[in-house]
């Protein structure tokens, strides 16, 4: 009896400013409010608010049978908090229904996982936490940063106590197998691994509305006509895209919202199938085989690996340069800076500052607030020159303080009326 | 005794202006005046913009159907028509001789405009900007409106600046017969290397071979001049630059770390590649200091993969290209000055930081090593030498001072007048006036 496992990353960084080398030692608060604000109420317009709205439409249609999962990174929550209370609102609605999963990751989407055990956690508690507060649920499956994964960090999950982990189905790891089953992450005891199906999750996230495929325009009949193919030889179509997928990657006009709102029953035609999320699916189903990730893989790119933040120099000293600074945060136990410091991490500032301008250069283009990689990593590297210098190097918060950052919430705020006045 | 009058050819000029060659030539203008009736042409001018003394002619002002100033300003003298007169101005662009050897017709170029000046309809030379497009036609254009209107001029010398005005001073010279200057800011094989060709150099070449008199910038590039040029050391005559008196102040640093700063292009010929060596042979031995990069160019993708490759991105901080103002404040806030110029025919940056009070660290590849006793010189490929010079700088207060003190007692002996003399002297010398 296989079923169909749709999980949506919901994600916004905070973009930091063109911080200027004049800034540095004068200005202390490095986020773009104006384009973070910009950016969060385009997607909610024109994504999170209408899909949500799909979603909860279609939960009610199917009377339960249709059922989702989300992660939102603990950044996205909070620029809800900030700017769009409606939407948040709007996924605590999605909770209520009972058909809604949310899992767990990094608060601050981050890389820590490769830099910093000790800061994983910390961050990974903080998001389950902020998860429970507002959705009632304690997550119990996992998912990194952008799929990134490997046996070590699903060992190191299990040990956390989750009973099961997302990753990307990676061909070169499957040897042959498909991904449409959970199998068991090599060096671990009971923990299952959900493999994402890259091909009919990209059908939706990246081919949807390109004219140039043989399969344009593709409704909901034909797609479940592919899904319905798995029966008899797999489990589990795990389905995993960015949420912004619905009306901001493919516009409405494309037709996807259209689409998702006939799939639910186009698939649940076929009597076998059904939707689950992924703690029910690790409930159902056993582990049919092992997935053995030595090295790091990732959703990102072509390649699924990690080049996509650690391709170049600029990339892999920004990385080190935020991490080596690990002990003088920690040292300094002051929560706006822990925070701050936590913001830095972000994985998107890295992934800006990629220098892979073939087919994905596009991609990573598409999504930089810069005019160009160099940009990201100056603007970067000076604020964290900035913040370096706010920390003493021994530990113990500086001379200073006074003019230590503040927190996101109460300086934006004040930006927010700066910037008015400046109008 | 009557003041010799000098046609001089120039580019870059205030308010258009790209690098440290307007500046160069308004301020040498400014100091020759006193000396000589200067008149100069320009490719464009401000109407707004005047020079006291100064008979100071844009080419976009000038209706090219009859040579006629088009904007006058009581101060010039209304031109009488002249026709065309064919020549064979320009030897490089064959595909172009049928504008040139039609007489009485305007010349047809991409670079010639119809515009409305006032209530009159004029066309002129035109151009968005002096380097961009095709600037071989632009220069080819220059030269021959140029030489146009030097015929309903009076002087007795022409004087061009780099090779952008040469073609109007040789031309200029076959149809007077006046005797023809080249000043040298800069060449081809400061900013291309050693092994250039192509058209800029050879243009360079022919025009100081037919030039009588060359004054290049230093006895560095006098030296380039013979050796990569071939020209005989008899007709070359050094003038060194000067600078404009600033009032240098100070500003409280923003850093805890000491700053020590580089400005210019990002450009081979500036070395800013060897700044990223020395700032991290520095860093090796003196976390606490911080490298601030001024300026833009082809090398800065270069040098940002650099830094971050020698992680010394968090003390090192690429500030673009900024205005006088930010120049300015980072001066009064840096410690030391570092210009590892692979060749610079001057160098007047590095007498800018001096004005400011900052000890500099400057490559022996440089006009400015010419002038400047107080300050600490290196081989440009010498990073090791650099470093330890700007890590005694920073670490030893009775060095600093020395070099300091004695840069300023250096700046009295750099001026534009005296620079100026200088020139009415190479004049005289060379018998180009009484």
């Amino acid at each position: 009896m296989p079923s169909v496992c749709f999980y949506f990353q919901v994600h916004q960084p905070f973009r930091i400013k063109h911080y200027s080398v004049f800034d540095i030692g004068k200005d202390h608060f490095y986020e773009d409010s104006e384009k973070n604000k910009w950016i969060m109420d385009k997607v909610s317009e024109k994504c999170y608010l209408p899909a949500n709205h799909k979603m909860l439409e279609l939960i009610k249609r199917h009377k339960g049978k249709f059922r989702i999962s989300y992660s939102l990174s603990g950044t996205v929550i909070e620029q809800m908090e900030l700017y769009r209370p409606d939407v948040l609102q709007s996924f605590v609605d999605l909770a209520k229904t009972g058909c809604v999963e949310f899992l767990s990751e990094t608060y601050y989407h981050s890389l820590s996982f490769l830099y910093n055990k000790d800061e994983f956690v910390r961050q990974v508690q903080e998001h389950d936490q902020r998860i429970e507060h507002y959705f009632k649920q304690k997550p119990k499956v996992f998912r990194n940063t952008e799929l990134i994964y490997n046996n070590e960090l699903a060992a190191f999950i299990e040990k956390m106590g989750y009973k099961g982990i997302l990753c990307e189905g990676v061909d070169r790891l499957l040897n042959g197998k498909h991904p449409n089953q959970l199998l068991k992450p090599v060096g671990t005891k009971s923990i299952k691994a959900l493999l994402k199906n890259y091909r009919l999750s990209d059908d939706i996230a990246f081919r949807f509305s390109d004219k140039n495929w043989s399969e344009w325009p593709l409704h909901a009949d034909t797609y479940a006509s592919w899904i319905h193919k798995v029966a008899g030889t797999g489990d589990v179509i795990n389905l995993f895209m960015d949420y912004e997928t619905f009306g901001e990657h493919q516009w409405e006009s494309t037709g996807i919202f259209d689409f998702m709102d006939h799939l639910p029953r186009e698939i649940l035609k076929h009597p076998d199938f059904s939707f689950k999320t992924p703690s029910e699916v690790i409930d159902a189903y056993n582990a049919r085989g092992v997935y053995d990730a030595h090295d790091f893989v990732s959703w990102a790119d072509s390649e699924r690996d990690l080049s996509a933040w650690l391709g170049n120099n600029m990339q892999q000293e920004a990385l080190t340069k935020i991490y080596s600074i690990s002990n003088r945060v920690i040292d300094a136990a002051n929560k706006d800076l822990t925070d701050i410091w936590g913001k830095l991490q972000t994985s998107d500032h890295f992934y800006y500052m990629s220098t892979k301008f073939w087919s994905d250069g596009d991609v990573h283009k598409y999504f930089s607030p810069y005019n160009s990689p160099y940009d990201a990593y100056i603007f970067y590297m000076n604020v964290f020159a900035d913040f370096e210098a706010t920390l003493q190097p021994s530990g113990k918060t500086t001379a200073r303080k006074k003019s230590a950052p503040k927190t996101t919430g109460a300086k934006t705020k004040t930006t927010r009326t700066k910037n008015k006045q400046a109008e | 005794m009557r003041k010799p009058k000098v046609l001089m050819l120039g580019w870059e000029f205030p308010p258009v202006i790209n690098g440290g060659l307007g500046v160069a030539c308004h301020d040498l203008c400014l100091a020759m005046v006193k000396h000589a009736k200067v008149t100069m042409i320009i490719p464009k001018s401000n109407p707004d913009f005047v020079v006291k003394d100064l008979n100071l002619i844009g080419l976009n002002t000038i209706d090219s159907r009859t040579l006629k100033q088009v904007n006058y300003k009581d101060e010039y003298k209304t031109f009488e028509d002249v026709h065309f007169i064919p020549s064979e101005l320009n030897p490089y662009y064959t595909e172009r001789k049928n504008a040139f050897t039609i007489p009485g017709v305007d010349i047809h170029s991409q670079y010639m405009k119809e515009v409305r000046i006032g209530r009159k309809q004029a066309k002129v030379f035109h151009i968005d900007d002096l380097y961009g497009g095709d600037v071989i036609e632009k220069v080819t254009v220059f030269g021959e409106l140029a030489s146009l209107l030097a015929q309903t001029l009076d002087f007795d010398i022409i004087h061009a600046h780099d090779w952008m005005t040469m073609l109007a001073g040789m031309e200029i010279k076959k149809i007077t017969g006046k005797p023809l200057v080249v000043h040298v800011h800069s060449l081809e094989v400061d900013r291309g290397g050693v092994n250039s060709q192509g058209w800029v150099y050879q243009m360079e070449k022919r025009g100081m071979q037919e030039a009588d008199l060359l004054m290049p910038v230093s006895n560095f590039t006098g030296n380039i001049i013979n050796e990569y040029y071939g020209i005989d050391y008899r007709k070359i005559f050094p003038v060194h630059n000067g600078i404009r008196e600033v009032k240098p102040f100070r500003t409280k640093s923003p850093y805890n770390e000491k700053v020590v700063l580089f400005v210019g292009r990002l450009t081979r010929q500036k070395g800013p590649e060897y700044f990223v060596d020395i700032a991290a042979k520095v860093l090796e031995k003196n976390p606490n200091v911080r490298f601030i990069m001024a300026g833009t160019g082809d090398m800065q993708n270069r040098i940002l993969e650099k830094v971050a490759q020698k992680q010394i991105g968090h003390r090192f901080h690429l500030a673009g290209f900024l205005g006088l103002d930010k120049v300015r404040y980072l001066l009064s806030i840096a410690d030391a000055y570092c210009m590892p110029s692979v060749s610079e025919p001057f160098g007047l940056s590095a007498v800018e930081a001096v004005q400011f009070d900052i000890p500099v660290v400057i490559s022996k590849q440089s006009g400015v090593s010419e002038v400047l006793s107080g300050a600490l010189k290196f081989d440009f490929w010498d990073i090791n030498q650099a470093a330890e010079y700007i890590l005694s700088l920073l670490d030893n207060s009775t060095l600093h001072r020395q070099v300091v003190d004695d840069a300023a007692k250096d700046l009295k002996n750099i001026s534009w007048d005296i620079a100026a003399n200088r020139v009415m002297e190479g004049y005289k010398k060379h018998g180009l006036i009484s």
